[in-house]
């Protein structure tokens, strides 16, 4: 796992650890959110608190995680992105395919 | 390719991972340094070193023990070396048969330590170095090509393009002008997420769609790029060969007749455009989500109308990408004050400029960058 986990609620939170959340991280985020959407977590926070910069490798595995999700009827929503990486996020309209939150505990109370 | 010299040390004993540490760094080696396997484990999460050196001796989990867990993870293929005083033969040869390249003795030379590892990096080096020309090799015998050879040529427009794969491998960015007439031009700029080969080998897939898509419209007499657009991704969506893979699209109808160019785009980044008349420019926002993400991509056609001097930039995702002492962010408006000052200049001045050879110094993701200008209809192309 490269994230780590904790229940909130409702809520899987799962916290990108790395700085940079980019290629080398992206497979095995890829397959952290496939088995914690196979464990049966219907919500799931992916919270990027810790994370300043993140590239298209990175963001493809988030897409695709949540596209696993809707086919199993789970959520993936997204908290804690800093000011480029929302920015982001908006110009390639990632807001309108994920519910954005400022925090965790805002985004556990969602659902 | 410079060689990669970053290297993780293992060993329970600070003072030797100082010393080794102080060592390597005087050779020129980056070093990441842990006082134990787990440590090590939480260092490989966030930072891929180019060789691991671990110790045997350690308590809780032994070197051995370590190797043959990163053996059991995604961590696998990073090579690896004993670094220990053990000397029994028995031991040694129980290192060696743990896939590591090297079972280097602790009372070695420093000098001695710092060639082994040179010249291992080196072959790694050399062997990818092969294993790149042989595929650049074969991608060119089956005549694939994500980048065009040709700008084409369409009566009133200057049409020119700018890029730079991620480290000089073919990526995800793909680029194709399809001429359907003397007329009808579309333009193609797409960006598969991810990097290096992987990505590459995608980037056929969707080109393959987008080319299907846009000349079956046409033979239908439908030259709406929404609708092209929309069958592209209908066709991602459902297949499940590329539908695990995002790509950003946007696509653009010249129509040369008119002076008119017809705009769609999947989470693709804003257009530029510059208005000359008032010597300004814009972003111009597409509504699309990234192909094959959502069944229905609530795709957009924005009409876009070009008087002569006016110039639109499409741009891909490796051009806002910028790397300063801070670290990496992502920043549109950069990029967009830094063409401001080739407004006034043909396309050339700005891909010989400051900022483009910094990009191809610095840059952390495929670039790509297509440059459209509408001329007065009787002047010649200038490209």
């Amino acid at each position: 796992m490269i994230v780590t986990t904790q229940i909130n609620g409702a809520a899987l939170v799962a916290n990108v650890t790395a700085a940079e959340a980019n290629l080398m991280v992206a497979d095995a985020f890829k397959a952290d959110l496939a088995s914690l959407i196979d464990d049966g977590n219907k919500l799931i926070v992916v919270n990027f608190a810790a994370v300043i910069y993140v590239d298209s490798s990175f963001l493809g595995a988030l897409v695709s995680g949540l596209k696993y999700a809707m086919a199993n009827q789970a959520e993936i929503v997204v908290a804690g992105l800093n000011k480029d990486i929302f920015g982001l996020f908006q110009l390639i309209r990632l807001d309108k395919a994920f519910k954005i939150f400022t925090t965790v505990d805002e985004a556990a109370k969602s659902r | 390719m410079p060689v990669s010299k970053k290297i993780l040390l293992v060993d329970d004993n600070r003072l030797v991972l100082e010393m080794m540490g102080k060592a390597l760094d005087k050779e020129g080696f980056y070093c990441m340094k842990a006082i134990s396997a787990a440590a090590a484990l939480e260092i490989l999460i966030k930072e891929r070193p180019d060789l691991i050196l671990s110790d045997y001796h350690m308590p809780d989990v032994n070197g051995f023990q370590f190797r043959q867990n990163l053996i059991d993870s995604e961590f696998r293929d990073i090579p690896f070396m004993f670094l220990t005083s053990e000397v029994d033969n028995k031991l040694m040869l129980e290192g060696i048969n743990l896939d590591a390249v090297d079972y280097i003795l602790k009372d070695t030379p420093i000098p001695v330590i710092v060639t082994k590892i040179d010249n291992f990096l080196s072959t790694v080096r050399e062997q990818h170095e092969r294993t790149l020309q042989e595929l650049s090799k074969a991608a060119i015998a089956l005549n694939l090509n994500s980048i065009p050879k040709k700008i084409p040529v369409v009566k009133g427009f200057d049409i020119d393009f700018w890029h730079k794969p991620y480290q000089n491998y073919p990526g995800g960015d793909f680029i194709d002008f399809i001429t359907i007439n003397d007329r009808y031009t579309f333009v193609v700029l797409g960006d598969v997420m991810g990097k290096k080969w992987g990505a590459w080998y995608f980037s056929f897939g969707f080109l393959s769609y987008i080319r299907a898509a846009v000349r079956i419209c046409v033979a239908e007499g439908n030259y709406a790029t929404k609708s092209i657009l929309q069958k592209i991704n209908s066709v991602v969506y459902h297949d499940p060969v590329v539908s695990d893979v995002l790509s950003s699209l946007s696509l653009l109808m010249i129509d040369a007749e008119c002076g008119e160019i017809k705009y769609s785009g999947a989470g693709d980044l804003p257009l530029l455009y510059y208005d000359a008349s008032v010597g300004q420019s814009r972003q111009i926002t597409s509504s699309g989500m990234l192909l094959g993400l959502m069944i229905d991509g609530d795709f957009d056609e924005i009409v876009i109308k070009l008087e002569t001097g006016y110039k639109l930039y499409v741009l891909t995702d490796g051009i806002i990408d910028f790397e300063g002492t801070d670290g990496k962010r992502t920043d549109y408006n950069t990029f967009a004050q830094a063409i401001q000052s080739f407004f006034n200049q043909p396309f050339t001045a700005f891909k010989n400029s400051a900022f483009l050879k910094d990009k191809t110094a610095n840059h952390i993701d495929d670039c790509s960058l297509i440059y459209i200008e509408k001329k007065s209809d009787d002047s010649n192309n200038t490209n």
